[in-house]
């Protein structure tokens, strides 16, 4: 089938679950498909582990009927099922309506019709996977001369996602979202020990929106003997002690700080309570925008789904809003919130800020973080580290945990170096660090600047029920932060 | 229509074999395996007292994975026509043959070789079949019973079906229905915790979860400040669960015994928890939730992964139990990076009610669940989180008021190790990762239990 019939083909799907929804009764209605493909390599001590393409297609309705919302989906492609489909949102919305005392409300948004792509040097998915395998074996090789290594894992992602959205307010959107990623990891045991470090990151590495070229940039082998060192190393190295101190996080932590205790916090459906019994809700009410100090006055961040590179990074969102970027955090201030079209209006806005997305074409979209960044500070993370008469510096991401409203965290990393008279000293290992979330960003004092900060992505969010899986991205650079609890755990 | 099943399957046997039939001799594979999962999912989400999400899923898989030699590869379709099957299988066979030799590869499975799966077909009729207005009827009596303006929680029914078909003559076939409710009830003051599971939605009593929810709230206004340290503590079966769920994830696979992450690989035979300690991964328990056979269709048997207290594990695929020449237990994850997974975990009941397990205690904590829990170290089975929706101070044998919430660090063999009683009421937690799996798991009296710090709030 040629592409223009094939998105013929799709339109016409969609129109006709969106004629048979609003023929049903419904008030509104969006439908939108989705082709997503992937491939993931594994390859372990110069083997394939795991080579898995998939490729999935289907459709959903969602639909807003005597003010409620229903939703059904199916991977059944054709005009009796779109009816049928469509026909079942609105039963469901009409079931919805039985237990809900608030019609739901949309704010406006132009009716966009568009296309819009991402910006691919090299397509992931047209390069021989010859290359991309000896690619990857080749890592591992270079990690397995390290002596005391028993694991060395190298991995490869690409996602291509092409989406088309409808919706009876004459939306019609062609959307193609493309990421890629790559990573290494070596881990080594002894005595009961596990010990492991990764590059460029943990969980599976690096992942950015475009092509093969983010792999290229990384030079996985050039790393791997060096990684696998280090997790040799770490075994032997001392536990990294308890105490107050002075806390460096590299970027790639910060990433996940930022994540955890500024992106889930400022959804506005977890401060509205909607993820309570899952996820939980958040530390952060409606009536703090404007007042809560969330951090120093260094401390600015933002939800861009416009950011170059962000695996949140999109053209639209998937209830048809354009991609934005608001300010979260202005000078230690909390400022926005992640908003809907449902959920703007309570905080006063007029226009939703472009945040709701879905796994796939099955699930109902929710908010999810596009990109939410830390702005870059100034100077070096020499500048940072120099700074410290008594410290410690970690790097890369290993554990995370935090409360259901998203205060009280605990985070541990790969690996940690004492900071002495500003220089780095020992190595340490099993470090990890708590805190309470506005306290932590109140005691930042400086975030590197523009030629350290680096859009990092993690592949993994999970949100909602049924749960979703979401590509989230977070720009950061390294951070100093004072005064903070180390060495917890035990 | 399939023997033991009556109504509308999201995918039936005769659709599997029709979409495997497409690719089963496909050419220039040396060896052919289709997994087809299909579901129906209808679930219903409240929160501040109403409806706010409502769905229904239709939802079917198919993994096409193809041998050349000894290199293999998945590739996977939602479409089981015979143009998207065969592209499927085509781009297998593309990647395997892009692959270098994988000598540990140990075939794929062949009925003469591991056994023919028995179906468990535990499927309830009513349950599949309910409907949206049916499950908005539950929701409000989930309401109706908690009487606030802020609950919020989930009823879920929905239908499974599950197929292995391999050119080896693999031909299995199994459906499951779930049910699954939970109900938070936020009085403003404090919150609580009810839930259930069960593959009949008739046992899964709503009335129930919203009581038991609204009670714990209504006991956990005022909390106090308990200092973080170590107490004596009763888990109530979610937390009990939920550790499972993580020390299955930690260790008991044979993959994580090969690359010395889990605590088998150092104390299998020994003693690691008390006597009174026994965990089996066992679908075959009238509480779990699953299928007969594992994703490569190996029949699964139950495995005694603790066995009174002493490491008897791991679980296996064939890969794993050919390469270290082991018992093959039929627990294929059906991903190879991450390898065999103890998916239906039990832990066997004791002789203590709740209440005579808690009036045990002359000073300790009673937890209702936790959150967001993390490994910190496999080996060691060290994990953090905190506790949430009921935490309380147990002294002289009584409740005796809410506490704040409390982060634990703590490892779960240590813990169990510790136990000085066992409820005899079993709770089914339902996986939240997904349709398959569940964890069945009894109240406990753990001796030693390490609180790391305390929440503000």
């Amino acid at each position: 089938m040629s592409a223009r019939v094939y998105l013929l083909a799709m339109n016409d799907l969609l129109t006709a679950a969106l004629d048979a929804a609003t023929s049903s009764g419904a008030d509104f209605a969006d439908a939108r498909a989705v082709e997503l493909a992937t491939e993931s390599i594994s390859v372990r001590a110069a083997t394939v582990e795991s080579l898995d393409r998939s490729e999935s297609l289907g459709f959903g309705v969602r639909v807003l009927a005597n003010g409620a919302w229903g939703y059904a989906a199916s991977a059944r492609l054709d005009a009796k099922e779109a009816i049928r489909v469509a026909r079942t949102a609105v039963e469901v919305a009409r079931a919805s309506a039985l237990v809900h005392s608030t019609p739901v409300h949309l704010v406006d948004e132009p009716a966009h019709v568009a296309s819009w792509s991402t910006p691919v040097a090299t397509d992931p998915f047209a390069v021989a996977l010859e290359d991309k395998v000896g690619l990857l074996v080749m890592a591992t090789q270079e990690m397995g001369k390290a002596a005391g290594i028993r694991v060395a894992r190298a991995t490869m992602d690409a996602y291509r996602q092409r989406s088309w959205f409808v919706s009876s307010e004459g939306a019609a959107i062609d959307q193609t979202i493309v990421n890629t990623g790559a990573g290494i990891e070596a881990t080594a045991v002894a005595d009961g020990d596990v010990q492991q470090r990764s590059y460029p990151a943990s969980f599976r590495g690096h992942l950015e929106a475009g092509g093969y070229e983010i792999v290229e940039r990384m030079d996985l082998p050039a790393n791997g003997q060096r990684v696998a060192e280090e997790a040799v190393a770490l075994l032997s190295a001392p536990e990294c002690p308890s105490g107050t101190t002075t806390l460096v996080l590299d970027g790639h932590q910060v990433m996940l700080q930022v994540h955890e205790s500024v992106g889930h916090p400022t959804e506005l459906d977890r401060v509205l309570g909607m993820e309570a019994a899952f996820a939980g809700t958040s530390f952060v009410g409606i009536p703090d925008l404007g007042r809560l100090s969330y951090g120093s006055e260094v401390v600015n961040i933002t939800s861009d789904a416009t950011a170059p590179g962000g695996v949140g990074t999109y053209g639209y969102d998937d209830e048809g809003v354009e991609g934005q970027r608001v300010d979260l955090v202005r000078n230690g201030v909390l400022v926005g919130f992640q908003t809907s079209r449902e959920t703007a209006a309570l905080v006063g806005q007029d226009r939703s800020n472009g945040t709701m997305r879905a796994e796939g074409w099955e699930n109902f979209p929710l908010i999810r973080m596009p990109n939410i960044n830390l702005l870059p500070g100034e100077g070096s993370l020499e500048d940072l580290l120099a700074d410290v008469d008594d410290g410690v510096y970690m790097a890369t991401n290993k554990s995370w945990s935090i409360d259901d409203k998203r205060k009280n965290f605990q985070f541990g990393c790969e690996i940690a170096w004492e900071i002495k008279d500003g220089r780095l000293g020992r190595m340490l290992k099993n470090p990890r660090y708590t805190g309470i979330t506005p306290v932590f960003w109140g005691s930042c004092d400086a975030v590197a600047g523009p030629g350290e900060w680096k859009m990092q992505g993690t592949p993994n969010c999970g949100k909602g029920q049924p749960g979703q899986t979401m590509r989230v991205g977070h720009g950061t650079s390294p951070a100093r932060f004072r005064n903070v609890s180390i060495g917890v755990g035990q | 229509m399939t023997e033991g099943i009556s109504g509308d399957l999201p995918v039936s046997h005769d659709d599997a074999r029709k979409a495997a039939g497409y690719v089963l001799d496909y050419s220039g594979a040396d060896g052919v395996e289709v997994v087809l999962t299909g579901s129906r999912t209808g679930l219903t989400r409240y929160a501040g007292s109403q409806i706010i999400q409502n769905t229904v899923q239709n939802n079917v898989k198919a993994y096409v994975r193809v041998a050349a030699g000894d290199r293999t590869a998945t590739a996977t379709t939602s479409q089981l026509d015979q143009e998207h099957m065969q592209r499927a299988a085509a781009s297998a066979l593309e990647a395997a043959s892009a692959s270098p030799p994988d000598p540990d590869f140990p075939g794929l499975p062949a009925p003469e070789q591991v056994g023919r799966a028995q179906a468990l077909f535990r499927w309830d009729e009513p349950t599949a079949e309910a409907s949206p207005q049916q499950r908005a009827e539950g929701v409000k009596q989930i309401l109706d019973v908690a009487k606030v303006d802020n609950a919020a929680g989930v009823y879920e029914t929905s239908g499974h079906s599950f197929a292995v078909l391999s050119s080896t003559g693999i031909d299995c076939f199994d459906a499951y229905t779930r049910s699954v409710c939970t109900c938070l009830v936020d009085t403003g003051a404090a919150t609580g915790w009810g839930e259930a599971s069960s593959h009949r939605k008739a046992e899964v009593d709503l009335e129930a979860a919203a009581r038991r929810s609204l009670d714990k709230a209504a006991a956990g206004e005022e909390p106090s400040d308990a200092d973080p340290g170590t107490y004596q503590v009763i888990l109530e079966s979610p937390a009990v669960a939920t550790l499972l769920e993580y020390l299955s994830y930690a260790g008991f696979g044979a993959k994580q015994v090969l690359e010395g992450e889990s605590f088998l690989a150092e104390r299998a035979g020994q003693n690691v928890a008390s006597p009174q300690v026994t965990v089996t991964d066992d679908v075959f328990h009238p509480r779990s939730i699953g299928i007969g056979f594992d994703f490569e269709g190996v029949p699964k048997k139950r495995v005694p992964v603790i066995d009174s207290g002493r490491a008897t594990g791991p679980v296996t695929d064939l890969r794993h139990a050919t390469k270290m020449g082991i018992d093959l237990t039929g627990h294929g994850s059906g991903s190879n990076e991450f390898g065999p997974y103890a998916s239906q975990v039990v832990m066997e009941a004791g002789d203590r009610s709740l209440d005579e397990l808690i009036s045990e205690v002359d000073d300790g904590i009673l937890v209702t669940r936790f959150h967001y829990v993390n490994v910190l170290e496999r080996p060691s089975t060290l994990l953090t989180g905190m506790t949430r929706d009921g935490t309380f101070r147990i002294k002289n044998g009584e409740v005796a008021g809410a506490v704040h919430n409390f982060r634990f660090a703590q490892s779960v063999l240590e813990a169990l190790a510790s136990v000085l009683g066992v409820g005899r009421e079993l709770g089914t937690v339902a996986a939240d990762y997904g349709p398959f799996g569940s964890t069945v798991a009894p109240a406990l009296r753990i001796g030693q239990f390490h609180f790391a710090s305390r929440t503000s709030h």
